[in-house]
């Protein structure tokens, strides 16, 4: 554990931008905070929620994994050496859990080598970020257990960090950071998540959701309600950050050139289940939206969910961004009070 | 997974030894390994499929026709629907092509020797079946009596006709088809549903395993009949289809309750999908 003076983070993170290409909140002229490169100027520790994940980091939003040239496919394979300053401890649990369905029975390599060349920073988050956070009630936050390099907590004049890699020891083996007494930061850091999670809401209506989808006792007529609502936008699923799904399309650049390209697709649309013969065996919105509430509460065995409860993290972007307030906090609520 | 570069989403280069036509709008197209590697290596089971990539156009899963007791040529029947099968028909003898796999779990053999087979085939169905009829046929003293139940729409979709032809002379096998329709009055055989075609086997359900394959709605039809005829729930087997873009567990889109049907099917003992609601 160390210890690190407010007024030093920008010079540190400047320094770290030697040697990596470091990521962190900027505030943008507009008002809005999103993750950018490293910029003294605009950089901003009031970033709340970020509005995205930093899924896209993992598994962008659409990119190529082959080159198709002189008959052959070609494989486009980018690593990284960004550093993620500032990542919130649901979305490190969600990127885990992510990691854990990507890279289970056989490898995506493409997922994998950006996944491992990201150095990853956490800051903990000492309350709710918002109305709809519920992190303590899947077990992901507010503080990180695992799958970081550095964790900071923010005790106001002074950061305490914590590293839990080699590689975050090492960042910050230089001077900026100083030694603290092993027992007083334990003291100093338990409190600060005794604090912290005693700050959040628990939704205790997630469990019963869970309970209820695990007995088979929910009514068709909930799904048919938020499916006559959903106006299948697929922002719920874009802006979760377990949600991994894709699909792939051929794209020809000149005679015998082309690209294959991955994107981002989500369960929530039509075409995502319809076979080539017009069959549909996930035929309506109620269908699609059950499945995508199942997946996160009830068929997540494929996913090692490490310590949290379940596929959802408990981020609560997609009650913030579903335009028409279907998200899981309505729609656990929702299958409770059903 | 038969691939040695370590991404499991590379495709390997194939080339086409011969297409042979079937009925209107499928074509039995037979492929050769062009990366030096064999079928034998390649090591597909049967009710395996592969991804087939052509150029420009994408992906598509497809099952394998052939057993890998026959490993002269990787068979497939496809029929055109879109895209990528439209680019395939345009291909002739000496055209070249990828694909990656075999894929998926395949029918159980291993359960089957030893015991009576019912294989129920429903259209297109038969191309997947296909590959565990010729295997059952190619090993026959390990394997039972066996039954194929085969329905098509009408008389003019009949897929293998040659061949299917060729078991009315074989004692060693059972085949009985059906029609949907026959408008013309050409049919000497059945016409209605497949499930029509039980009244004219004899059926000892306990030591019979029975594996289907077809469209949606056969399946609903068949089952009923099955466990109305005594089948137990652990000697059915189905091949189901769902709309896939990886083949290996990671796009999400074939999703069947908690399974996968890419990996944990397509070939999925009745038992394990009968409580899911989406599965059939
Ligand atoms: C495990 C498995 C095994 C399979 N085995 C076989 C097999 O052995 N043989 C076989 O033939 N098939 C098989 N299939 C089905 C096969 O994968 C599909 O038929 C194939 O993906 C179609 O690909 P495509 O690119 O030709 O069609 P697509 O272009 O994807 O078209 C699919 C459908 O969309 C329609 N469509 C296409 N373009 C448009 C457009 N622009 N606007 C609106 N509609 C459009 C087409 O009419 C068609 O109905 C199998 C599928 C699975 C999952
Ligand atoms: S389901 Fe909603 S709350 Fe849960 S992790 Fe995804 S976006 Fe966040
Ligand atoms: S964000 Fe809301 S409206 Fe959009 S697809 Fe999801 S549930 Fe439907
Ligand atoms: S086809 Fe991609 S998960 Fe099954």
């Amino acid at each position: 554990m160390k210890v690190l003076a407010r007024k030093d983070l920008p010079d540190v993170l400047k320094n770290w931008s030697d040697s990596y290409d470091v990521f962190a909140p900027s505030m943008k002229e507009t008002g809005d905070v999103i993750f950018d490169r490293f910029d003294a100027d605009t950089f901003t520790l009031e970033y709340g929620k970020p509005s995205l994940p930093q899924k896209s980091e993992f598994l962008p939003q659409s990119e190529v994994i082959f080159e198709l040239k002189k008959g052959e496919y070609r494989e486009v394979m980018a690593g990284s050496g960004k550093m993620l300053f500032g990542m919130r401890a649901c979305d490190v649990m969600g990127m885990r859990q992510a990691g854990s369905f990507m890279k289970r029975d056989v490898t995506d390599p493409y997922y994998k080598s950006k996944e491992e060349g990201i150095l990853k920073v956490v800051m903990a988050c000492s309350g709710p970020q918002n109305e709809t956070c519920f992190c303590t009630t899947v077990g992901s936050g507010p503080f990180a257990e695992a799958g970081f390099d550095l964790q900071f907590y923010d005790l106001g004049d002074e950061f305490l960090v914590e590293a839990e890699s080699e590689r975050g020891k090492q960042l910050i083996a230089d001077g900026f950071f100083g030694e603290i007494d092993a027992a007083e930061a334990g003291t100093k850091i338990e409190e600060f998540k005794v604090h912290a999670s005693k700050a959040i809401k628990e939704v205790p209506a997630l469990k019963e959701a869970m309970e209820r989808l695990r007995d088979g006792s929910v009514s068709e007529k909930v799904w048919d309600y938020f499916g006559r609502k959903c106006i299948v936008c697929g922002g719920c699923a874009f802006v979760c950050p377990t949600c991994t799904c894709f699909t792939v399309s051929d794209f020809q650049t000149q005679p015998g050139e082309g690209l294959r390209v991955r994107s981002w697709d989500a369960c929530l649309f039509g075409g995502f289940t319809r076979e080539a013969s017009g069959h549909n065996p996930r035929g309506t919105q109620a269908l699609r939206l059950k499945r995508r509430h199942e997946h996160k509460l009830l068929y997540y065995n494929e996913t090692d969910v490490l310590e949290g409860l379940c596929g959802c993290v408990g981020c609560g972007r997609c009650s913030d961004y579903c335009p028409v307030h279907i998200g899981t906090l309505e729609v656990v609520k929702a299958i409770a009070e059903d | 997974m038969g691939n040695n570069s370590g991404n499991a989403y590379q495709p390997r280069p194939v080339s086409i030894i011969r297409t042979l036509p079937q009925i209107n709008e499928h074509r039995l197209f037979q492929l050769k390994l062009e990366d030096g590697g064999s079928w034998e290596d390649f090591g597909h089971q049967p009710g395996q499929f592969v991804e087939v990539s052509i150029f420009g156009k994408g992906e598509a899963p497809i099952s394998i026709s052939s057993p890998p007791t026959r490993l002269d040529a990787l068979e497939i029947c496809v029929r055109r629907t879109g895209r990528l099968t439209n680019a395939l028909f345009d291909m002739e003898k000496g055209s070249h092509l990828h694909i990656r796999g075999p894929y998926g779990r395949g029918f159980p053999v291993e359960i089957l020797k030893g015991h009576k087979v019912l294989l129920i085939a429903g259209g297109l169905g038969l191309a997947p079946l296909r590959s565990l009829l010729l295997y059952l046929l190619d090993k026959r003293d390990k394997f039972d009596e066996i039954i194929l139940m085969y329905g098509t729409n009408n008389p003019d979709n009949v897929l293998f006709k040659y061949e299917l032809l060729g078991f009315f002379d074989r004692d060693d096998i059972k085949y009985l088809y059906s029609v949907d329709r026959d408008e013309e009055g050409i049919w000497k055989q059945y016409v209605g549903v497949v499930t029509g075609l039980f009244d004219q086997a004899e059926l000892s359900p306990h030591d019979t395993y029975a594996v289907l394959c077809g469209p949606p709605v056969m399946y609903k039809f068949v089952l009923e009949r099955l466990l109305s005829l005594g089948f137990p729930k652990d000697h059915i087997f189905m091949s189901l289809e769902r709309m896939m873009k990886c083949g290996i567990g990671k796009c999400g889109h074939c999703a069947i309750g908690d399974k996968y049907c890419c990996t944990d099917g397509p070939v999925f003992p009745f038992t394990e999908i009968e409580k899911i609601k989406e599965a059939i």
